[in-house]
């Protein structure tokens, strides 16, 4: 066990070290979730529309747009000198490469998820006092349930000619449940309703997540063998 | 002298790609302390015979014994048996070259990492390069940063892949050094290679490697390279 969770942090602190030093994916994230809520802001017009009602959403799909631009780099670390090969003829379980990727590319998106509430908060005017903490969470969660599609459909993309490309057909028909699930936990929270009305949609979201990391850690190992 | 134990096996390794046939049904086996080259023209399949070998790929039919362990995909223990220096280094360049041997030995579940390590740049001599980052590295100390990480885990078979790929003569001799070194009787070491004269000068046994068979195998020990030269452009085109 000890070594399995050696391994694991090895691939984690060497994703978030590479990270730190190239500031590639973090940087066109937090662009990206910047520009999309000063265009959003720009583009609703909110004395027709109520910003509440509109903003989770928005919040929703800036993530996963966002967060496919960064994901979708994953296995980009690993291309430049075959360094993905390297690891695949280590000892390390396929599993274990995974959940190391997946935990690096959460801490990521979680950063960015946290930087789109801002922002949306500050144009869009959402009341974040009285359930910030359970906004927090159930962003939480959100954001696992797509690193884990992400980063096991990044591993198929990474191996194809279209990469990047292919990477939205793929992700995005799985990401209908989280986006219902997510919208439907957070527009009430942020109107200030209480979270035991949202528990149900918030327990739906956690299952999709948990889900998604069982399926691609077992996955994974099919995708990345020759 | 009495043969080593047997390190590696393989047995009617085969690999196609459709209709394209890469490896044709081959065997190979090696004890304990050979060095084997492998020399033939581009596409014979050379590449992804060491693939294999390696536990990277997995043959369309046939099988790879390690040390007496067949190589099973489900399984993770054998592949502390195996080190592959290929063309590509396996290496990240905004990581110094001790940050990605630490990287491997955790992998690699490794004990003694810190002395390992030290051990091993000792061994290619980049001792004094150990904090430098590996994109300001020139080509042969990253082929040599390379050599270290294979030879981090102490691997009974050592896998070479063009190991010349790009160098210039003096960062070749470095290299050559190194290899010879790997001749200790205690490891087995496939090469793969262009250079018909360093594989000459480095191996026990040659195999040359055409249309994903071995057309020729034995040993040339004591040749000259120029007398392999002729017999290896005889063996491809089909003269032998």
């Amino acid at each position: 066990m000890n070594t399995y969770l050696t391994q694991v942090w090895a691939i984690l602190r060497k994703d978030l070290v590479l990270e730190i030093r190239s500031r590639e994916r973090i940087g066109a994230m937090c662009a990206f979730a910047v520009l999309t809520g000063v265009l959003f802001n720009f583009s609703i017009d909110t004395t027709t529309v109520r910003p509440n009602e509109v903003a989770t959403g928005l919040i929703w799909m800036t993530l996963i747009f966002g967060g496919l631009l960064g994901v979708g780099r994953t296995f980009h670390l690993e291309s430049q000198d075959g360094a993905l090969q390297g690891i695949l003829m280590s000892p390390a379980p396929k599993d274990a490469i995974f959940l190391g990727k997946l935990i690096a590319n959460f801490v990521l998106l979680y950063v960015v998820s946290l930087l789109v509430l801002g922002v949306f908060g500050l144009f869009f005017g959402i009341d974040l006092d009285r359930n910030l903490g359970w906004v927090v969470f159930v962003l939480g969660i959100g954001s696992l349930g797509f690193v884990a599609v992400g980063t096991l459909f990044a591993a198929v993309a990474a191996g194809t000619h279209l990469r990047e490309t292919l990477l939205p057909v793929l992700v995005f028909p799985l990401m209908v449940p989280m986006v219902i699930y997510g919208v439907g936990a957070m527009t009430p929270l942020v109107s200030g309703r209480p979270f035991t009305e949202v528990e149900g949609n918030v327990r739906m979201l956690g299952a999709f997540a948990l889900a998604a990391v069982a399926a691609g850690a077992v996955l994974f190992r099919y995708v990345v063998e020759d | 002298m009495s043969p080593g134990r047997l390190v590696l096996e393989a047995k009617g390794l085969h690999r196609d790609y459709g209709s394209v046939v890469a490896v044709d049904a081959l065997d190979l086996s090696m004890s304990e302390g050979e060095f084997l080259t492998i020399v033939g023209p581009n596409g014979a399949g050379k590449s992804t015979l060491l693939s294999m070998l390696s536990g990277a790929m997995r043959p369309t039919t046939g099988s790879v014994s390690v040390c007496g362990e067949e190589l099973d995909f489900a399984r993770h223990e054998w592949r502390h048996r195996i080190g592959m220096l290929s063309h590509k280094g396996f290496l990240y360049d905004r990581m110094t070259v001790e940050e990605n041997l630490n990287f491997y030995g955790k992998l690699f579940g490794i004990a003694d990492l810190k002395d390992r390590i030290a051990s091993r740049l000792r061994r290619v001599g980049l001792s004094e390069r150990a904090r430098s980052e590996v994109r300001k590295l020139s080509h042969g100390m990253r082929q040599r940063a390379s050599l270290a990480r294979a030879l981090l885990h102490d691997p009974d078979l050592v896998l070479l892949d063009e190991p010349y790929s790009g160098l210039d003569p003096a960062a070749a001799l470095v290299l050559r050094d190194v290899l010879e070194e790997l001749k200790d009787g205690r490891r087995t070491v496939v090469m793969v290679t262009h250079n018909l004269r360093e594989g000459l000068e480095m191996a026990t046994r040659i195999a040359i490697q055409v249309g994903g068979r071995f057309e020729w195998e034995g040993s040339l020990k004591g040749a000259r390279w120029e007398d392999f030269e002729s017999h290896y452009h005889c063996v491809v085109e089909g003269r032998v």
